[in-house]
């Protein structure tokens, strides 16, 4: 066996392990689409719809004393529920041992889907008599969906919505105290607040923020086999 | 040559008593691992922030404290219960084990039974336990009196029907929103629906947390001076049984192969539900509050609970007694105490009541959903005379504090009493008045408003202000030592009474 | 014989999933091998009673599944492992089993030592107490030929059984299938030519629907003479037969 001509090879440089493959414009979007396709976001928002409506047509009908205000309430619960249980993860593990991204597209997913539910309720109770109006929806939206993630990291997605609608239940009694007193006036049961109330902001958007910053950097906590 | 192939031996079936072993085998199984035992924390909870606190702020008056277990309770483990349930419902979905269990011999409706049948019983535990608490705390705390036992009875036939509506929909929508749909829905229906009774002849209060006439809310004057009704919770417990015959039975009701066998019997049951829940809608609309301040119900309705409770009153140890139903004892105090400066000022006097004696009050249905509740009998009766009174939470209204029934009976009561001495009231004399002013002033109650008789341009009648030489005259009679003025009435007070008085014989 | 089957098909929508099975098996193991998608998942579970077959004729154990008595009787001789194993994490090995003894309506008194003999014999004796959320995926796979064997069925139906599993372990579940075939009758569906080799007395191959080859491992084998497809002589009758079937 004779050797050949020898043959000049340009040499190759050695791949740059620091370059990132250019990633197509459109990945973004398409992993954020499958990633809230993953969690069920579709049904979610569907679920938010029907909290929205169904308040919508609640409010025609003629509510006195604390139903008018409890009655927003079991609807901003049912909003806040379904943010909470789009955060159970059907993949577990494998999704967790992938890149940077996961967070990101967490806290995306859990930012859109209340500002998308506190627009929906707050739509629909324009024009109609909602007790307290879009202030007062976005307070309590934001509390409960942040006890709800809250309990999504501790409980798993799936059971998480036993905060918001646990919540839910002390609200209504919150309210119903301020025809039967003694009246609840602690800031943590923010429902039972005028809308205005500054120390009832505080404590819903902490209780927002924390449950936030919760999911996105931990997830729903995974129970195995689900 | 035609070959007959026998099919594989059967196996025996397991025996009555292996069944009942396996079932109860299988029911231990689903005890050990269901979801409800997770929510039991959740309930107590809620039960404890939402009605065992309230119920405690009331007095111990058995009667209020167990409306408010009824109603509270219920709130409190609607939403646990309804979303535990549905998530049971759906598991079977949701572990991918649906091929794996449908393929047993075991039929369906059985592994479904004792799966609803374990998150029943813990709901039920919780609840009870829950009702022991707050009886057991009552027990201690109440004067008089016995646990009421048809709002618990309530209470335990609401779980049933909840949990078995709850896992029927997680069941047949086995997703992942299924749970807190369901219990959404389900809060939503109890605690909202009440909106839409109207008047005691509503059918919405076969609502399990309704536990009387909705528009008087709790009220600690039913069910001491006469039996408490159960017509109300009977219909209701007959509504909830009846759903959880309909549902369970409809579960049963089989869907592509199924099990011929249980058609008919599934059907029966639950035709047999509807018409039980139906029935007793039915009944809820003929209730009709009656004179003790509950809902009676025609054909529920036992005549023997219309007879008055016999009861031992508890009396104060005043110039004249005061005397209460036991199971206001812990009114007595203050009661008395707001009533001795009156009550020293009449006592021994001619005519005087020998004794103030708490009354039953009694109940009226107006026009629409307003009730007017007064006094039964008159103001005086008897010889010798014993007068008669409402304490100021028998009229319904807001929780009152024991200063504020004390000062309300001061301000009620107090000068009722004078008046019925000294023949104070429309038409009477100006020596009349002046008298009945100055023993007011001089017991520190306020000044009681003279009304004239009603017209037509005036219903509540007009204020007929006090003269002013009636003033004076009150003034100079107020100013008399005690001794003098009783004195002076022990000789006079039958002339006063009769208009033979005038304001210049006065003292 | 305790499974005949003459002209089976079951569609799901568009897709003819099975697309007419004859077979006959008696006791003994018999290995069910095909690519993805042969439709070996949906006759494995026509088997299983899970579904019902579209069309054609289907007699287990000698008994009709379409008749509410008789599918009765088949499923409580009948165990069945399915290649997506779901399970209860809070369960234990042993609650897990006896949960399924339950189901297949075995006598109450035998279950405690069936559930005992079922899980030694997959060689979980040692974590009877442990929970399932705590097993590794062959160990899970285990329990569940546990539950499909705790009532000594006659018809054993087992989908992708080893998956999961080390090589002592699939050589130790071989003997187990052999000594379960020497009275039932085994139906092993999987892609592991060896297992079938090593375990099943009898070997249908499946494709697009169909039976394509069914006889024993040698004349599998023997198709493959000369094939050069594959690194061992089952791989090579493997291939050998799949490319006659397709055109």
């Amino acid at each position: 066996m004779t050797a050949g001509p020898a043959h000049n090879v340009p040499a190759t440089a050695a791949p740059d392990r620091r370059a990132r493959p250019a990633r197509p414009p459109r990945a973004g979007t398409r992993l954020l689409r499958l990633h809230a396709a993953s969690r069920r976001v579709p049904a979610a928002i569907a679920a938010i719809a029907a909290c929205a409506i169904g308040l919508r047509i609640a409010l025609l009908g003629h509510w006195d004393t604390y139903g008018a205000l409890q009655l927003p309430l079991v609807f901003e619960a049912g909003a806040a529920a379904a943010i909470t249980v789009t955060t159970a993860s059907p993949i577990g593990e494998p999704e967790r041992v992938t890149g940077r991204w996961l967070p990101f597209l967490r806290l995306v997913t859990a930012l859109a889907l209340t500002a998308a539910a506190a627009g929906a309720l707050a739509a629909a109770g324009t024009g109609a008599q909602m007790a307290g109006g879009p202030l007062d929806v976005l307070r309590n939206l934001a509390g409960m969906t942040g006890f709800g993630l809250l309990c999504a990291a501790v409980l798993g997605g799936g059971l998480a919505w036993a905060g918001p609608l646990g919540y839910l239940v002390a609200g209504a009694y919150g309210l119903y105290t301020q025809w039967h007193r003694p009246a609840l006036t602690t800031p943590w049961i923010w429902p039972a607040r005028p809308p205005h109330d500054l120390g009832a902001a505080v404590c819903a958007a902490l209780v927002f923020s924390v449950g936030i910053a919760v999911i996105s950097v931990r997830g729903a906590h995974d129970p195995a086999g689900e | 040559m035609t070959v007959v192939r026998a099919p594989a031996a059967s196996r025996p079936m397991p025996a009555q008593r292996g069944q009942l072993r396996a079932g109860a085998r299988l029911l231990r199984l689903e005890l050990c691992h269901n979801a409800m035992l997770w929510m039991l924390p959740v309930a107590a909870g809620l039960f404890w922030f939402t009605t065992y606190r309230k119920a405690m702020a009331m007095p111990p008056l058995w009667n209020l404290r167990a409306s408010t277990m009824q109603s509270g309770a219920l709130l409190a483990f609607v939403c646990p219960v309804a979303g535990a349930a549905a998530w049971m419902g759906s598991r079977e979905a949701r572990r991918h084990t649906a091929d794996l269990v449908t393929i047993t011999a075991r039929p369906r409706w059985a592994r479904q039974f004792a799966t609803w049948a374990a998150t029943t019983f813990w709901a039920t535990v919780g609840y009870l336990g829950c009702v022991a608490a707050l009886y057991g705390v009552t027990a201690q705390q109440a004067h008089w009196g016995g646990p009421l036992w048809w709002p618990a009875a309530v209470g335990a036939a609401s779980l049933p029907a909840l949990s078995a509506a709850a896992f029927a929909a997680g069941t047949l929508v086995p997703s992942r929103f299924t749970a807190p749909v369901v219990a959404i829905v389900a809060f939503f229906a109890l605690a909202l629906s009440t909106q839409l009774i109207d008047g005691s002849q509503s059918s919405w209060q076969i609502s399990p947390v309704v536990t009387g006439p909705w528009d008087v809310g709790p009220d600690p004057g039913v069910g001491t001076f006469y039996r408490y009704l159960p017509d109300l919770s009977i219909a209701q417990v007959m509504f909830l049984s009846g759903l959880t015959l309909a549902v369970l039975g409809a579960l049963a009701l089989p869907n592509g192969r199924g099990v011929p066998w249980l058609r008919r019997p599934a059907a029966v049951i639950a035709t047999a539900g509807l018409l039980a829940a139906g029935t007793a809608v039915a009944l809820a609309r003929t209730g009709k509050l009656d004179a003790h301040g509950m809902i009676a119900i025609p054909a529920l309705h036992d005549a023997a609970n219309d007879r008055p409770l016999s009861y031992p009153p508890v009396c104060s140890h005043t110039a004249i007694p005061v005397c209460l139903n036991p199971a206001y004892t812990s009114y007595l105090p203050p009661t008395a105490a707001a009533l001795t400066p009156v009550l020293d000022e009449i006592a021994s006097l001619p005519g005087a009541p020998a004794r103030i004696s708490q009354a039953a009050a009694v109940y009226r249905q107006g026009r629409g959903t307003s009730v007017s509740i007064s006094m039964a009998g008159p103001l005086l009766s008897g010889t010798p005379p014993v007068f008669h009174m409402l304490l100021p939470f028998q009229l319904a209204g807001p929780a009152m504090t024991t200063g504020e029934v004390a000062a309300a009976v001061r301000s009620t009561a107090g000068p009722a009493i004078v008046a019925s001495v000294v023949g104070d009231g429309p038409g009477a004399t100006p020596a009349q008045r002046a008298v009945a002013a100055a023993l007011r002033t001089s017991a520190g109650l306020p000044e009681a408003v003279l009304r004239s008789a009603p017209t037509r341009q005036r219903p509540s009648g007009a204020i007929v202000p006090l003269p002013v030489p009636a003033q004076a005259a009150a003034r100079r009679f107020a100013a008399l030592p005690a001794s003098v003025r009783h004195a002076w009435l022990v000789r006079h007070l039958a002339a006063l009474r009769s208009g033979r008085i005038t304001l210049a014989q006065l003292p | 014989m305790n499974v005949e089957i003459t002209g089976l098909t079951r569609r799901f929508g568009r897709t003819m999933a099975v697309a007419g099975v004859d077979l006959r098996a008696g006791p003994g193991v018999v290995g069910l091998l095909g690519p993805n998608g042969a439709g070996k998942t949906s006759l494995l579970r026509m088997m299983a009673t899970a579904i019902r077959p579209t069309s054609g004729t289907l007699r287990l154990l000698g008994r009709d599944p379409g008749a509410y008595g008789q599918r009765r009787e088949i499923r409580r001789q009948l165990g069945y492992l399915p290649q997506n194993l779901g399970y209860y994490p809070g369960f234990t090995v042993a609650e897990f089993v006896e949960y399924f003894a339950l189901l297949k309506e075995m006598p109450g008194g035998r279950i405690p030592a069936a559930v005992a003999v079922a899980i030694e014999r997959v060689e979980l004796g040692g974590k009877a107490r442990t929970r399932l959320r705590a097993l590794s995926g062959g160990m899970l796979r285990r329990v569940g030929v546990a539950q499909a064997i705790v009532n000594e069925p006659e018809l054993l139906l087992l989908d992708e059984p080893t998956a999961g599993l080390d090589p002592e372990q699939r050589m130790a579940f071989r003997a187990l299938l052999r000594e379960l075939g020497q009275r039932a009758t085994v139906v092993v569906s999987t892609h592991l030519v060896e297992d079938v080799g090593a375990a099943c007395a009898q070997v249908a191959l499946m494709d697009r629907g169909r039976i394509v080859f069914h006889g024993t491992p040698e004349c599998l084998a023997a198709r493959g003479k000369g094939y050069g497809t594959g690194d061992a002589p089952l791989e090579r009758g493997y291939s050998a037969v799949l490319a006659e079937a397709r055109p």
